[in-house]
């Protein structure tokens, strides 16, 4: 009897560690080789094809005084303005979305909409958008009597015109999962905070905005890092960059550097230092939400 | 029999991720097809899938086709290169030549071309030239072969006849270029309102500086590297004097369409609605303008201080990889493609590009009532006064690319072409010695 559970057990044991095996093959061969082997490569003089030549820290030396890289990391930061901005509106949409109103379904298509389109497409739809004279943008904004800016081709507007977008873009998924919290706040809390005379105002304050803050802190985590790594809207509207490298982000800069100047090394050394920032203001974030979290017991 | 059935489930897992790590190590699968990558638009693509279907016919090897876009191609070859995966065939551009030479990708095709009884005495200089590369120069009339051209792109400019006659004015002669001050008179001459709304809605020109500068630098004596390409040259009067006239002919003259018309409907839109009178046409162009409303023909560029008339000719190449299954094959499409009677005439038959041989060149320029008229221009250029852009035969084009990335002030009359390019030289010398030491690199790194 003994024996034969042990052999059950030895044969289970088996079985799970072929189960096992199977992520952490995954990991070691599509994780952490190509994590280790672009941390090699960065310290390589490498055009992508050829011989890599090992010149120690010469590519990080070099990024610090790369102007354009430079310049595309502070216009990657700048982009991140339309994160709060963006969250705030997808939680005022949830409130709203969260009544009985009529076409609700409707709506919460609409604004869901942009979420399950192509991006790809949706650049090229702004793009149109934002075109100086025929642009439905300057279009709408004359109506006002307003004289649009031409948006992609201005250093100043180019850069918010993405914002814009990008806001649009995200919009629904944000509004769906703060939906879901919204909805998942005891009804109790709400009751008793109306007996003691809290108004629509206060309620929303400390109840709804602390009840839906770990969606806040994880929309805002997985917002950053997706808006580190901005590039297909970039690309597509303006594919030179911009005017004056004005719109012009980190990853399109190394794609650039990668793809048509060749210099795999170099490029993988500043997607390195953008891995590594990315990582870093994540671990602010979890440290500094650890320090304000509280829970209800 | 359960344990086995685990470990031929593990040892089937390893193989599988194995082979997809290291899979297709070996680069061409052998499987008597060709694989051949190119990139055009629809008129190229059906061109070259008729020239490839004869190619197959006469000789039983099959090709199969991959086009992408002009924008995508870069990136999609660089790709298949770097996943071991290289089409046998494909084009290469004059500027990553040198790294695809001293990374191992392109095959040394000279004895291939030769033993194909090719007559590069018959193919443009220019072209073939762009393809040999000696593993310190690119260019050299002695240096080995890794491709031949698919074709030359002359740049000439182009006038619109019929804008031109209604307007009264002398027709410009294919022989004498303008001086700058005489197109400049033309240009003042033409744009004007015509339908009197008080809005200028026909002009004498409209420049993009990246493509269209070239020729008026060089004509004026600048060049934007010395003879070894070692040293950027565009601080220079003659280069600043040649920006700020293109420049001028917006901000100051008023003789193109504005910034913000211009965002409106490009220039190119505009010469093709019969709006400008002067615009600069290629070989890949011609098929569509003769599409067009108006007659048009072509000139030498106006020609700056050195009264030398100047413009670039471009070339893409067709090279062979140095990993294919069949070079034999691979080469011999390679020399139908670039110097087979047949597949060039039909090639120029879809007008898209000029011939690569020369007698037939002269027998098309030669040719009556064909539009445009003065095809010879183009063959001029290619033959005699055209020039290969300044970075195509630099180890990349990062330093060059640095001159137009902040040249937005000067053509919208905010800084002086001379303050923009004294900025800008020191810029542009430091990429250029950070390519060349590359370039050094790399093949001292192949020689090894």
């Amino acid at each position: 009897m003994a024996g034969t559970a042990s052999r059950l057990h030895r044969s289970e044991n088996r079985w799970a560690l072929a189960f096992v095996a199977a992520p952490v093959i995954g990991y070691l061969l599509f994780t952490l080789y190509p994590v280790c082997f672009a941390v090699y490569a960065s310290l390589t003089n490498w055009n992508g094809l050829g011989v890599m030549r090992f010149v120690g820290l010469d590519n990080y030396v070099k990024l610090l005084s790369d102007a354009n890289f430079l310049e595309s990391l502070y216009n990657t930061f700048f982009y991140m303005i339309g994160i709060p901005i963006g969250l705030g509106m997808s939680l005022a949409l949830a409130v709203a979305m969260n009544r009985k109103i009529v076409g609700l379904t409707a709506f919460r298509t609409i604004y869901y909409v942009p979420v399950i389109s192509s991006l790809a497409a949706i650049a090229i739809l702004w793009q149109w958008a934002y075109n100086g004279d025929f642009g439905l943008v300057n279009q709408a904004l004359a109506l006002v009597g307003i004289d649009g800016p031409n948006w992609l081709a201005s250093t100043v507007w180019a850069k918010p015109a993405i914002i814009l977008m990008a806001i649009w873009k995200g919009l629904g998924y944000s509004m769906i999962l703060y939906l879901a919290a919204i909805q998942s706040v005891p009804r109790s809390l709400y009751e008793a905070a109306q007996l003691d005379g809290a108004n629509g105002w206060q309620r929303f304050r400390t109840i709804t905005l602390p009840m839906v803050r770990p969606v806040t802190f994880f929309l805002v985590v997985t917002n950053v890092i997706g808006g580190a790594q901005i590039f297909t809207e970039i690309n597509i509207m303006t594919p030179s960059g911009g005017p004056e490298y004005s719109t012009a982000s980190a990853v399109w800069h190394i794609w650039r550097q990668a793809f048509r100047y060749q210099q795999m090394g170099y490029a993988t050394a500043m997607a390195i230092v953008l891995g590594l920032l990315i990582l870093i203001i994540t671990l602010i974030q979890f440290s500094l939400n650890r320090r304000n979290s509280f829970a209800i017991d | 029999m359960r344990k086995s059935r685990l470990t031929t489930g593990i040892v089937a897992t390893l193989v599988l991720a194995s082979t997809a790590a290291c899979g297709s190590g070996s680069g061409t699968d052998d499987d008597g097809k060709l694989t051949f990558m190119f990139r055009g638009g629809e008129d190229e693509k059906a061109a070259y899938q008729e020239a490839i279907d004869r190619f197959s016919e006469e000789t039983g090897v099959e090709v199969e086709v991959i086009v992408t876009d002009a924008d995508q191609y870069a990136t999609k070859l660089q790709a298949a290169i770097s996943g071991n995966n290289v089409p046998d065939v494909f084009y290469i551009e004059q500027a990553n030549l040198q790294s695809y030479v001293t990374s191992g990708v392109l095959l040394d095709i000279t004895d291939h071309v030769e033993a194909a009884g090719v007559d590069l005495d018959n193919l443009w200089e220019y072209g073939v030239n762009s393809y040999r590369y000696d593993g310190t120069l690119q260019g050299t009339p002695d240096g080995a072969l890794y491709g031949l051209p698919k074709d030359v792109g002359p740049f000439a400019m182009g006038y619109n006849k019929t804008m031109l006659e209604a307007e009264g004015i002398e027709l410009p002669s294919p022989d004498e270029p303008y001086t700058w001050d005489e197109w400049l008179d033309v240009l003042k001459k033409v744009t004007k309102d015509t339908d009197g709304n008080n809005e200028v809605d026909q002009w004498g020109t409209g420049l993009n500086v990246q493509w269209n500068m070239q020729g008026f630098a060089w004509s004026n004596g600048a060049d934007w590297t010395n003879e070894d390409r070692t040293e950027v040259t565009v601080d220079t009067p003659e280069m600043a004097e040649a920006l700020q006239y293109i420049a001028d002919l917006t901000t100051v003259d008023e003789v193109t369409p504005n910034a913000e018309q211009a965002a409106t409907l490009d220039t190119y839109q505009r010469w093709m609605e019969g709006e400008l009178a002067f615009f600069p046409v290629g070989p890949w162009d011609v098929s569509v303008y003769n599409e067009l409303d108006f007659d048009y023909d072509l000139i030498p560029f106006p020609a700056g201080s050195t009264g030398e008339p100047a413009t670039w000719v471009g070339s893409l190449g067709i090279g062979v990889s140095a990993t294919t299954a069949m070079p034999e094959e691979a080469a011999e499409l390679v020399t139908y493609l670039s110097a087979d009677e047949t597949a060039q005439q039909t090639l120029v038959d879809a007008g898209i590009q000029v011939p690569n041989l020369k007698d037939m060149a002269a027998e098309w320029a030669a040719e009556e009532g064909t539009s445009p008229a003065n095809r010879q221009e183009f063959l001029d250029i290619v033959e005699d006064y055209g020039r290969p852009m300044p970075a195509a035969m630099t180890y990349g084009a990062a330093w060059y690319d640095e001159m137009w990335t902040n040249i937005q002030p000067v053509l919208d009359g905010q800084q002086t072409a001379e303050e923009y390019l004294a900025e800008v030289e020191p810029r542009m010398q430091a990429l250029l010695d950070e390519s060349n030491d590359q370039a050094e690199q790399a093949a001292a790194a192949s020689a090894n």
